[in-house]
């Protein structure tokens, strides 16, 4: 892309987009931190997932100041005007994650003992691909590539399936021994996060579409639903 | 821009001033009752092509401007054509307000006269009443009709322009850069008597304010170096355009 003959209009878009690639990582590593906190059982790590949230809340507000006052003074057009728009949207997106993330982190307390093996195992499938996702999809907007956005888009169905089978297993876990059933609970709700996740994920991807193309994404996402998750 | 009245289409357009060529080929139509925005930086052609739609160039010797014009399907362009007719039914304002050293009565009512559109007083009285108020000005100045024209601010004189292009009912506006010597007051006002202006007239504006063109225009044609690289909706053209030039263009990117 050529440069703005405006050096300091270049250098504002410039900062919105790396305050959103910054904001980006860290989402990526609170989801990531609040997983191995989720089933390892590691409350420091929990805590110290819980503990960074604010720079979620204040990246998010930083963006939101940045984009008023490029509405504001600069009076965006074309490309300009999707990058602004797309950023403040995919900014909110980041941050929701964060603050599942947060909620997952959360319930590391409430966690009496380990989660066994197996479950922790259906929950590591599912939470890859959310968290690859979210690699792909920051990717694919610092690189401003619309196939991956695409792709991302496309494979929410999957994540919904994963995400099945951890509360299809928690739900025979449940029926074992009642004594498994607070730290379910707590599991179950870590488990539909992880999908939340997912559905901000397949919203930035839509985002980077729309910033890239000007289009909006069309079409419907292949659908293949699995009956025997189904509850 | 399906299913719209085409008012002028241009078919391949070429202007010389001398040997240097000032309009590539132009292919371009006009809505009728539409807002048409031209942009494009300086030198690239668009007043040019303007100044061919009612004839301008004509007055220019070295100017030569070869291609149809075509207005309601009827060729404007070419020897055999009365150019004060196509003059009639193609107004045009500039981008200094440049009244006529008389009163305002008779800066609008100059137009009329000339092409004896009023049978009597009455009805000159009237044309200039109703062209005065089609160009939201009557307000400010119909207790001092007979007071210079160049008295008037900015502003205000260059609405009296546009009642007097509009005085001899013209059917095609066309506006050189109409706002670039106005503070934004007065060019609000401008823009609100364009949206209320093309209710009844085709309008053409040339403008360096692409704000400008997104606000007042339905659809855009961006030139450049002479030629005419797109022409698209207006929104299309300010959110996505097709052409990179025009984008560089819009984003300020050019080089």
């Amino acid at each position: 892309m050529t440069e703005h003959i405006v050096k300091s209009y270049e250098g504002q878009l410039q900062e919105l987009t790396n305050t959103i690639i910054k904001m980006g990582a860290l989402a990526e590593s609170q989801f990531s931190n609040s997983m191995i906190a989720l089933l390892k059982r590691d409350q420091d790590l929990a805590d110290k997932v819980s503990g960074k949230d604010f720079l979620m809340n204040e990246f998010d507000i930083k963006i939101e100041n940045l984009v008023i006052n490029l509405i504001a003074l600069r009076q965006p057009m074309g490309i300009d005007l999707r990058e602004t728009v797309s950023s403040m949207r995919i900014s909110s997106e980041l941050e929701r994650i964060g603050d599942l993330s947060k909620n997952i982190a959360k319930r590391v307390r409430h966690l009496t003992f380990d989660v066994p093996s197996e479950i922790a195992d259906s929950f590591k499938r599912a939470s890859n691909v959310v968290q690859k996702n979210l690699k792909d999809v920051l990717d694919s907007y610092s690189k401003r590539t619309k196939d991956t956005a695409f792709r991302v888009w496309n494979s929410d169905l999957q994540v919904d399936e994963l995400v099945n089978l951890v509360m299809a297993e928690l739900l025979d876990f449940m029926k074992i021994n009642e004594k498994n059933l607070e730290i379910s609970t707590h599991l179950l709700f870590a488990a539909k996060h992880i999908e939340r996740i997912g559905d901000h994920v397949t919203n930035i991807s839509e985002n980077v579409y729309f910033l890239v193309t000007g289009d909006q994404i069309k079409g419907t996402r292949s659908k293949k639903v699995d009956k025997s998750v189904e509850t | 821009m399906v299913n719209e009245k085409i008012k002028i289409s241009t078919r391949n357009l070429n202007v010389y001033y001398g040997v240097k060529q000032a309009l590539f080929d132009i292919n371009l139509d006009l809505f009728e009752k539409k807002v048409t925005a031209l942009i494009g930086p300086s030198g690239c052609g668009k007043s040019t092509f303007i100044r061919c739609l009612n004839r301008m160039n004509d007055v220019i010797d070295i100017c030569k401007v070869e291609g149809s014009i075509k207005v309601d399907g009827e060729e404007i362009n070419g020897k055999e054509i009365d150019v004060n007719v196509v003059r009639e039914r193609i107004g045009m304002v500039f981008q200094k307000p440049n009244p006529f050293p008389k009163s305002i009565y008779d800066n609008i009512a100059y137009g009329p006269r000339i092409h004896g559109l009023a049978n009597n007083q009455d009805d000159l009285d009237r044309i200039v009443e109703n062209s005065l108020k089609k160009a939201a000005l009557w307000e400010e100045v119909k207790d001092r009709l007979n007071q210079p024209g160049t008295g008037l601010s900015g502003g205000q004189q260059q609405r009296l322009c546009i009642a007097r292009a509009i005085s001899i009912n013209p059917e095609v506006i066309l506006m050189d850069e109409p706002c670039s010597a106005l503070d934004p007051i007065a060019t609000a006002k401008i823009e609100e008597l364009i949206d209320e202006l093309k209710k009844s007239y085709t309008i053409v504006i040339v403008t360096h304010s692409m704000s400008q063109a997104a606000r007042v225009s339905q659809n855009t044609g961006f030139f450049h170096l002479g030629k005419l690289l797109e022409f698209n909706l207006t929104e299309k053209i300010f959110k996505n355009p097709d052409n990179k030039m025009t984008q560089d263009y819009i984003t300020g990117r050019f080089g």
